[in-house]
């Protein structure tokens, strides 16, 4: 009853309101099917489920991304059906009987059958009290979720099906999210720094020599190093009587000698890797996923498979490893090192073969080598953690801030990207913990 | 794409062109492509399915392919016929079925499909999500690209 009414009626009318809304809230105006993924209550607007099933043999697409789990022949139409527990990366409990269940969507343009751990029944609630999802909420991507409502004491979530299933909404979704949350991109942050004060010329000569000799982008990322660097420099060149600019690559390799993370290229010393251990926090679940990009002959993807199998002990890791090198990350899958270039902290999990030193199967059945570039798409489902040290450094403006939106979108909630000792990872939605000498960001 | 799968490809491309059609091969730079891909008017196709999914093109010019095919059948073609596209065919076929038996060798299971062979000018491929390696090969016929788009199932 809208309150221009109440305002031309009498007093009565006005008490009569005042039951109204109480009644309301009892009102069922909102039917959902609900069903459980990986322990926990959802729910599906009962006006976009067409039925449910319980079917088995399906037939498998080839070409398919992994969450699809092929068509099915649904008396006479034929419908793609989707494992929603693979599509959100929660658990698939062991089935033996093959037959699963299956909630059949009719959505605006197709028809689509999504396969649940169990369907429980049709709950009827009042649309108003459907509260909108929390920002924190762990398992599916907040986009996809229309809001959380409570009935006879259980929470269901209630999925937003248009969107998780319509292509162009959820690309749309994706740029939204990406414009709020990052205000100012980092090229303009770029372009607003420019140096001024401290010798400006030459500090701009600098930059622009960096990228011509070492492919290094002055950026956000590093920018506070490099001045720091750039002021030593002047002043230590000046003292030889030398010119501070860089004249060649060595000279610039010089200048950055001292920007390289602990470790670059080498295995790391028990010190390191004890304190990415503490950095990293202990996850639910059995399973811990790992992305190490720019791992080059694989030194580092091996000190991280072996520092995550000291702390994750019983998990299962799995651990991506990059790199556009195709010379280096040739050699990585069968990586040869002599003994005494290897710290005492992996002699369990190193062994003598014909040619030389290398790691047991246990450590390289844990690391899937890669050879890719990371600008381009990949299908890599979200990680619990990125390791992308000195990395960023070495792209351009534009890719360094596609890249870190490519990290925090591949990350899981509460994930953690450490990035080079030199590097600062600009841009909201990331916590620092800064623990000495890595430097961690949390996804938030 | 997983290194492992990269040198079976490029070694068996290299074998058997070298044996079937040109023994003065080179074999250019391998690169990395995310986005579509030109064609350069007659492209070969195979699908893989097991432990990975995805494809392999054999992609070269009409040209090319005409006298690929003709130094295969030990005679002059003038038409991009029937006879010239089995040929191209079968040339895929052989150089993606060692490139699969040498990833057998090593423990990775694959199912070939059949061969397919497009023609047209101005065409292009896309793979959503996966980028391919190029394998480019020079023969004295002219230029040949391997593009090679596989991932992890």
């Amino acid at each position: 009853m809208s309150s221009e009414l109440i305002g031309l009626n009498d007093i009565d009318l006005l008490a009569d309101t005042d039951e109204e809304s109480k009644d309301k809230a009892d009102v069922i105006d909102y039917k959902m099917v609900t069903f459980s993924l990986g322990g926990k209550d959802y729910g599906i607007d009962i006006m976009k489920v067409k039925e449910i099933s319980k079917a088995s043999k399906f037939t498998y697409v080839p070409n398919s991304i992994p969450f699809v789990k092929g068509v099915y022949n649904l008396r006479g139409d034929i419908i793609s059906v989707i494992d929603l527990r693979l599509m959100f990366n929660l658990p698939v409990p062991e089935n033996k009987t093959a037959v699963e269940n299956m909630i059949i969507l009719r959505l605006e343009d197709n028809t689509i059958g999504v396969i649940v751990d169990t369907i429980d029944k049709v709950v009827g609630i009042n649309s108003e009290k459907i509260q909108p999802p929390h920002p924190l909420f762990g398992d599916i991507n907040i986009k996809f979720i229309k809001g959380i409502v409570e009935n006879k004491e259980k929470l269901y979530i209630i999925l937003d099906v248009e969107s998780i299933f319509d292509q162009k909404s959820a690309e749309n979704a994706i740029q939204q999210k990406s414009y709020s949350r990052e205000a100012m991109p980092l090229a303009e942050q770029a372009a607003e720094k420019k140096p001024e004060s401290e010798g400006g010329v030459d500090y701009s000569f600098i930059v622009e020599t960096l990228a011509a000799f070492s492919h290094f982008t002055v950026s956000p990322v590093n920018d506070g190093w490099v001045r720091n660097r750039f002021n030593s420099w002047s002043k230590q060149r000046t003292e030889n009587g030398l010119n501070a600019q860089l004249q060649s690559a060595a000279e610039a390799g010089e200048f950055l000698n001292s920007f390289g993370s602990p470790y670059s290229g080498h295995f790391w010393e028990e010190d390191y890797s004890t304190a990415v251990s503490e950095i990293i926090p202990d996850v639910d679940g059995g399973t811990y996923s790992a992305w190490d990009i720019g791992c080059g002959k694989g030194e580092e993807a091996y000190s991280t498979a072996v520092c995550l199998k000291k702390k994750f002990s019983s998990k299962k890791i799995k651990l991506y490893a990059n790199d556009s090198d195709l010379l280096n990350i040739s050699t990585a899958p069968n990586l040869i090192f002599s003994r005494n270039s290897i710290p005492a902290m992996y002699d369990d999990w190193v062994t003598e073969g014909s040619n030389g030193w290398h790691f047991i199967s246990d450590i390289k059945d844990l690391i899937l080598f890669e050879y890719h570039d990371v600008t381009h798409d990949n299908q890599l489902a979200p990680v619990d953690l990125i390791v992308a040290r000195d990395f960023l450094s070495y792209l351009s403006v534009n890719d360094q801030q596609k890249l870190i939106e490519i990290f925090y979108d591949k990350l899981k909630p509460g994930g953690i990207l450490i990035a080079g000792s030199n590097e600062v990872v600009v841009g909201s939605g990331w916590e620092a913990l800064n623990k000495g000498r890595v430097p961690a960001y949390k996804k938030i | 794409m997983r290194v492992e799968y990269i040198n079976p490809f490029v070694e068996a491309a290299f074998n058997i062109l070298k044996e079937v059609v040109d023994s003065d091969i080179k074999r250019g730079e391998l690169y990395l492509k995310s986005t579509s891909q030109p064609v350069l008017g007659v492209a070969a196709i195979v699908g893989l399915a097991g432990d990975v999914e995805g494809r392999v093109l054999f992609d070269m010019s009409e040209v090319t392919a005409l006298a690929i095919a003709g130094q295969m059948n030990g005679e002059e073609l003038s038409s991009f016929d029937d006879l010239a596209k089995a040929t191209i065919t079968e040339l895929a076929n052989m150089i993606t079925a060692q490139a699969v038996t040498k990833l057998h060798e090593l423990g990775f299971t694959f199912d070939l499909t059949p061969p397919a062979i497009f023609t047209g000018e101005n065409m292009e491929i896309t793979d959503a999500g996966v980028e391919a390696l190029i394998v480019p090969i020079e023969l004295s016929q002219g230029r040949m690209e391997i593009n090679v788009a596989v991932r992890e199932r």
